[in-house]
């Protein structure tokens, strides 16, 4: 086992470039998880990890290994699938015993009738790994099943054991759970938690679902455009973005973005409301403003610094109630208290309060304003 | 659904010709077997099972069966092997692989019997191209192969008048005509194979070519080489333009190619005894359908979506 | 999500790039040796038909020939001065005797006679056989095949597919027994039925047995399957007879694999030797073309080299020029049997 470190790995697909210069060090038994819209670079960046795929330039090392000239079958990493890709052929045992089968059996040794006659104890010891590996993801019962006979979860669980039934470097998952319906992918996050923490092995998890990023990862890297846009804590992703980005894509619901101006003192001023919440003196006069509908209290009068207007439509989540209301020029989402849903009445009049010190405060760029500091560098990319 | 009764005109003649045309003969051809039955004669006799024992125990049919089968077993393992073999080239070379796809498919669109002609030509033993291309070996070191020594002191092999190569020049053409069909399946049946899976293989410590063919491409292929020998096998049995264009009497020397389609043809139509031909048919038939059954009996077991 | 295409299935960027281009360098000798004896017979049949027949007999020329003007002999034969003409004229030309008269008087028709090779074989071909005809046959068949397959098959199909009627289930359950079926095999009864008709030596006899095309119902049936039934719904509610929906909202919809078929079929048939061989005897005016091309193999001389393989390549050009033009059409309607 093993950290992972990237250092300025490019990538172009003929003039198109995916990758511009990724910087990246995985901590030995981390789980990271590399989150983004689609087309962002980051099963590219997977691949190239995993040798599936070659970087422009830059440099893969595992460990103290470079690896850049070292084929995927040397490299000693495990990959589980979007599709999971078992051999359709083969029963789940059978596709759990083929890591094993072909790097610790010679030529011979891999014949049918033939291996275990020459060679029977290495038979034995590999049909042993499979069936500890099936013990711990609990598929004993389906270890004679071909991956056809399978449901969605139980393919699932079979590409893990292939991937886990040797010990690899580290396990490399690209939107594995991207063909699970809603309720299994669920379950599936927390299942991945745990055998993550019981391995104690280093996963890299590609996926574009923020929700999956925000559960499972130890830390989590946003990208966008080919670039490492933040990688934090995942509350640190959501609490202190560095960028317009990755406040927009992280949350859910979006958070609320508002155009906003300020003044020579730093008072701003958004949707013809002037904010609690002030900027240092002469740092931007146009900037963007996002609240998140957490952030935004409802209040039964208008007044300072709050934003009124028609509610257009509700949302009942059961634990949670969204309302939208229509500020004239943009729309605005407000977490309210599911117990206030008689006075939510769409077509009614609402009256919503950000938070203080909870706005957050973008240039025209996209790039945080902090209050109190100077303003951030573009890329906050670097690693701790 | 509407009550109406447009399917009757739908099917009707459909149904009609495939009685008339495929069932009715097949019968007929059942009934025939077991007479003396000639064109022209205004009945015929039952005869029972003299057509079929002339057919078991006859030296000429037993070399029908020889030829027969020397010909699918030569031309359905090479051409499905050809076939295979140049699709996977043509998919892992990195350019002109559609020139050479297009070039090995020629054969198929020809009129084999017109290439049949060519080929007598080129395989013509003095002025065959052939021939004189193997005579350019004399006097180089190929003449120290006894093939080439053979054939400098004395002649090139009489390709297709010789019984010791007719069968096999006659099976080369039938590989040559082929192979270029069974390649085309053979590439459609790669592109459905999922390119994750090799890239599974890969990180699974997949490292050679062979190990990524055994392991994946192979079975991956199992469907598309059931139906490929199926309809190789068939079309190997039904081979009749090259043999009737090369020795239009008799089956060539010594009957080496005696096909039994060419039989069907000379007992029936030349010597007018439908009934021994109708045997033959029969047997044909059995063939045949016993091949396909064993197909579909392959493919149905071999699921494993 | 990002797409690495390569166009091959795996495309390892590790393997050694010395080892890669050698790899492949031999992949590319293999292929090039297979596809020059591939092309072999097709070299000899289009070198044959432009070369002069001495240089046929000795294999020299190469590609082209040298196309040296050669006398045409059995034009010569045919055009020679009678012996009368010939006493004649002797008169005219004192002092030469009647051999050196006669050279004379045929040196118009030498004239005449003397052609370039190529146009030697390829007119020889369509004068001494009318290849013409052939070709028509050969047009005429393909198509009236097709166009009554397509006539029977298409509304079966449709029924098939989009209509529910009891016995459909046993009708599909007879087609599927039908596919297993080839037609050459049963040749002898059908011929012995149609000689009772006497239908043999008519343009009927090279037709009917392929009028119903149960690998053509099979075919679009299993691509009307994939037409919305809305569709068709859609054509009731507007009016529309079950008979006008087969061939005003199916016909149209089901081009693409209609072609494919017509391809398989046409191709099947122009080149089909066996069945015409059986069913034509002797009647000339009803050969295909490669019943034409067999009878002029039968009658051929030495000589006659030329022009025979000037006839192979008419025969076999046309669909071999189609296929060049429509490559990805053509191999998808060959492989179509490919679906069964």
């Amino acid at each position: 086992m093993a950290g992972i470190a990237l250092t300025t790995i490019t990538k172009s697909f003929g003039p198109t470039p995916v990758l511009r210069g990724i910087d990246l060090d995985i901590r030995d038994g981390e789980f990271l998880t590399l989150v983004g819209p689609s087309g962002c670079g980051k099963s590219t960046l997977l691949r190239i990890i995993a040798g599936l795929e070659s970087q422009d330039s830059g440099d893969v090392q595992l460990g103290d290994r470079l690896v850049n000239d070292v084929r995927p079958a040397e490299r000693n990493l495990a990959m589980v699938f979007q599709s999971y890709a078992l051999y359709p052929h083969l029963t789940v045992a059978e596709n759990m015993k083929v890591p094993l089968r072909l790097r610790q059996l010679g030529f011979f040794e891999r014949f049918p009738i033939l291996g275990p006659l020459i060679s029977g104890d290495k038979h034995r010891a590999l049909d042993a790994a499979v069936s500890e590996t099936a013990g711990i993801l609990k598929i004993e019962q389906l270890l004679n099943r071909k991956p056809g006979q399978l449901s969605g979860g139980q393919r699932q669980r079979a590409a893990l054991g292939r991937a886990m039934v040797r010990a690899p470097v580290a396990f490399l998952m690209d939107e594995p759970l991207s063909n699970l319906d809603a309720a299994l992918r669920v379950h599936m996050r927390a299942e991945l938690s745990e055998l993550h923490r019981s391995l104690g092995a280093t996963f890299v998890y590609v996926t574009h679902d923020q929700a999956e990023a925000l559960t499972m990862s130890d830390r989590m890297a946003v990208m966008m455009g080919g670039e490492i846009l933040q990688l934090d804590r995942p509350e640190l992703v959501y609490e202190d973005p560095n960028d317009l980005r990755v406040a927009e894509f992280i949350g859910s619901p979006k958070i609320n973005v508002l155009e906003g101006r300020a003044d020579a003192s730093g008072a701003i001023t958004a949707a013809g409301v002037t904010l609690e919440d002030r900027i240092d003196a002469g740092t931007a006069p146009a900037l963007k403003i996002g609240i998140r509908p957490e952030h935004l209290t409802l209040l039964p009068a208008p007044g300072e610094g709050v934003f009124s207007g028609q509610i257009v439509h509700r949302e009942n989540l059961g634990a949670d109630l969204f309302i939208h209301m229509d500020l004239g020029p943009t729309r605005m989402i407000v977490r309210c208290d599911p117990s206030e849903i008689q006075a939510l009445e769409p077509g009614q009049t609402a009256h919503a309060v950000p938070q203080r010190g909870r706005a957050l405060f973008f240039g025209a760029d996209g790039t945080r304003i902090r209050p109190g500091a100077p303003v951030a560098p573009a890329v906050a990319a670097q690693v701790a | 659904m509407r009550n109406t009764r447009a399917h009757y005109w739908f099917v009707a003649p459909a149904i009609m010709l495939m009685a008339v045309i495929l069932i009715a003969p097949i019968l007929f051809a059942a009934y025939l077997s077991f007479t003396d039955y000639a064109l022209g004669n205004q009945t015929a006799d039952w005869v029972g099972l003299k057509n079929y024992d002339r057919i078991i125990n006859r030296s000429s049919f037993q070399k029908m069966f020889t030829a027969t089968f020397t010909y699918v077993l030569v031309v359905v393992p090479l051409s499905v092997g050809l076939g295979l073999g140049a699709a996977l080239m043509i998919n892992s070379v990195k350019r002109f692989g559609d020139v050479y796809k297009t070039i090995y498919f020629l054969p198929v669109m020809a009129a084999l019997l017109a290439m049949a002609i060519v080929w007598e030509f080129a395989l013509h033993p003095t002025v065959g191209i052939i021939n004189k291309t193997l005579a350019m070996s004399c006097g180089t070191w190929l003449e120290t192969i006894g093939f080439f020594e053979r054939g400098c002191a004395r002649n090139f092999p009489l390709w297709l008048g010789d019984k010791a190569y007719a069968i096999w020049s006659v099976a080369f053409i039938g590989v040559w005509q082929g192979f270029g069909f069974n390649m085309v399946l053979y590439l459609a049946g790669l592109t459905s194979v999922p390119r994750e899976l090799y890239h599974a293989a890969e990180m699974d410590g997949a490292r050679t070519g062979w190990e990524r063919f055994r392991l994946i491409t192979w079975p991956m292929l199992g469907p598309t080489t059931v139906f490929v020998v199926t309809i190789t096998c068939i079309r190997s049995f039904q081979v009749f333009d090259t043999v009737e264009a090369f020795h239009p009497q008799g089956g060539g020397p010594s009957k080496s190619v005696y096909v039994m389609m060419f039989a069907i043809y000379e007992k029936g139509i030349q010597q007018n005894l439908m009934g021994l031909g109708a045997a033959v048919t029969m047997i044909f038939l059995a063939f045949v359908l016993g091949l396909t059954l064993i197909q579909r009996w392959l493919v149905e077991r071999r699921v494993h979506y | 999500m990002t797409k690495a295409s390569p166009k091959h299935p795996l495309s390892i960027p590790f393997a050694s790039p010395v080892n890669l281009s050698v790899s492949e360098a031999i992949k590319h000798a293999v292929l090039i040796l297979g596809a020059v004896v591939v092309i072999l017979p097709f070299y000899v049949m289009l070198s044959y038909s432009l070369k002069a027949p001495n240089e046929i007999e000795r294999n020299v020329g190469g590609f082209f020939g040298a196309q040296a003007p050669m006398v045409n002999e059995r034009c010569m034969k045919r055009g020679e001065p009678e012996q009368a003409a010939i006493n004649a004229a002797l008169p005219d030309h004192p002092g030469k005797t009647a051999r050196e008269v006669k050279a004379i008087l045929s040196a118009p028709v030498e004239a005449a006679c003397t052609t370039r090779p190529v146009v030697f074989n390829y007119s020889m071909a369509f004068s001494e056989a009318p290849l013409l005809r052939y070709l028509l046959n050969g047009v005429i068949v393909t198509a009236s095949i097709f166009f009554i397959q397509v006539l029977v098959a298409l509304p079966c199909a449709y029924a098939l597919a989009k209509l529910r009627w009891w016995g459909r289930e046993a009708v599909f359950t007879l087609v599927l027994f039908c596919l297993l079926i080839p037609v050459h095999a049963i040749a002898l009864p059908l011929y012995i039925m149609l000689s009772k008709l006497g239908l043999t030596n008519t343009y009927a006899a090279l037709v009917i047995p392929w009028t119903i095309s149960v690998f053509g119902i099979f075919l679009m049936r299993q691509f009307f399957m994939t037409v919305p039934d809305d569709l068709i719904d859609a054509a009731r509610m507007d009016g529309m007879t079950e008979f006008g929906i087969i061939w005003k909202v199916m016909l149209p919809t089901a081009i693409p694999a209609l072609l494919a078929f017509a391809i398989f079929s046409v191709v099947a048939h122009w080149n089909d030797y066996f069945w015409p061989r059986i069913v034509v005897t002797g009647n000339r005016d009803l050969f295909t073309p490669p019943l034409g091309l067999r009878e002029f193999k039968g009658d051929a001389d030495g000589s006659f080299f030329g022009p025979m393989m000037a006839t192979a390549t008419v025969i076999v050009m046309p669909l071999i020029v189609a296929f060049l033009l429509a490559q990805r059409r053509f191999i998808e309607g060959i492989t179509l049997t490919g679906m069964k």
